[in-house]
């Protein structure tokens, strides 16, 4: 039997995996002809995106995905947003007849939350683990994006991308 | 460290992941019992179907997933469809401050939907498209199937899913 180890794994996570509350959001084209977006209404308030990272588990300790990175890609039009900001949740998921756990992971973003996260312009924002992650069987990650919007910014969320190390 | 070169990997894509602009849609039942679908309702409009294709990628290169064909597994019902066609787009991601870059891949239907007639009839349909140079998909890019579906009045459909055909190497 073999033994794998990749270090430049990486995942695509569409838009239409994300969970996202507070604002209108429906299916729309992207600005580039041939995307696609989750698009936000302008509304002033605070959006809430959730982002599944959709990578295998793995019931062995350090074995499986090992979750290094989020790259999140993302536009800002018609005028900037107050801020966006990204944080990670683990949840571990309860047992029959058990609430879920959920535990805030430490990251850091490469683009300030409230300058150039935030403009009217095209974003590629990263998001990487303090303290990368095996992820067990027992456990997901939810990428949590906090969008604190004016009355006039829309938001189109083309997708994300996980990049992780897979061992088996 | 071993390796892995595995020609016969297959992703299953459901519909609850399709991206689906103009025209009514809703998650429904499939026609057969204990299937999923996404529904667009009867009116005569163009409806566009996006499929992201979730496969793992690789930043090495001739590594990762070897995209060669994608099926698509759909059902045209009460009319025919005027037309209906689709496109394989690899998209480049921008980097930040920079907009993506859309190119249209070249690849062959299946002997069952090369000609439009083919593809617009009441019936179910499993559609194949094939690349005419399979992709290494890079960890920049993803890869969308885009459906243009130009219903009939009474035309509706059921999206029922799609799957990935790949090499997977490692």
């Amino acid at each position: 039997m073999g033994y794998l180890h990749d270090t430049h794994m990486s995942q695509y996570i569409p838009p239409t995996a994300f969970h996202c509350v507070t604002g209108t959001y429906t299916d729309a084209a992207g600005a580039v002809s041939g995307t696609i977006a989750k698009h936000r209404a302008a509304a002033a308030s605070t959006g809430v995106i959730n982002i599944p990272i959709i990578l295998p588990s793995n019931s062995i300790d350090l074995k499986g995905a090992y979750l290094k990175s989020v790259e999140v890609d993302y536009e800002c039009l018609l005028a900037a947003a107050t801020s966006i900001t990204a944080t990670m949740n683990k949840i571990t998921r309860g047992a029959d007849g058990s609430v879920a756990v959920v535990a805030a992971v430490t990251v850091t973003q490469d683009l300030t939350a409230a300058t150039d996260a935030a403009d009217e312009d095209q974003h590629k924002l990263t998001v990487t683990l303090t303290t990368p992650v095996w992820i067990d069987n027992d456990v997901e990650y939810l990428l949590v994006i906090t969008a604190v919007c004016g009355g006039t910014v829309t938001i189109d969320l083309l997708g994300a991308v996980a990049n992780f190390t897979l061992r088996s | 460290m071993g390796s892995i070169h595995d020609t016969h990997m297959s992703q299953y894509i459901p519909p609850t992941l399709f991206h689906c602009v103009t025209g009514t849609w809703t998650i429904a039942a499939g026609q057969v019992a204990g299937t999923i679908c996404k529904h667009v309702a009867a009116t005569d409009e163009a409806s566009v179907i996006t499929i992201p294709i979730l496969l793992h990628s690789n930043s090495s290169a001739l590594k990762g997933s070897h995209l060669v064909s994608i099926e698509i597994d759909f059902e045209i019902l009460v009319a025919a469809c005027d037309a209906l066609a689709a496109v394989v787009n690899k998209v480049t991601r921008g980097a930040d401050g920079a907009v993506a870059v859309v190119a249209a891949q070249t690849f062959t239907y299946d002997a069952g939907h090369d000609t439009a007639s083919e593809r617009i009839d009441v019936d179910q349909h499993k559609m194949t498209l094939t690349l005419s140079t399979p992709i290494w998909i890079d960890n920049d890019e993803y890869i969308l199937v885009e459906i243009t579906a130009d219903k009939a009045a009474t035309t509706t459909m059921d999206m029922l899913g799609a799957v990935a055909n790949y090499t997977l190497r490692l």
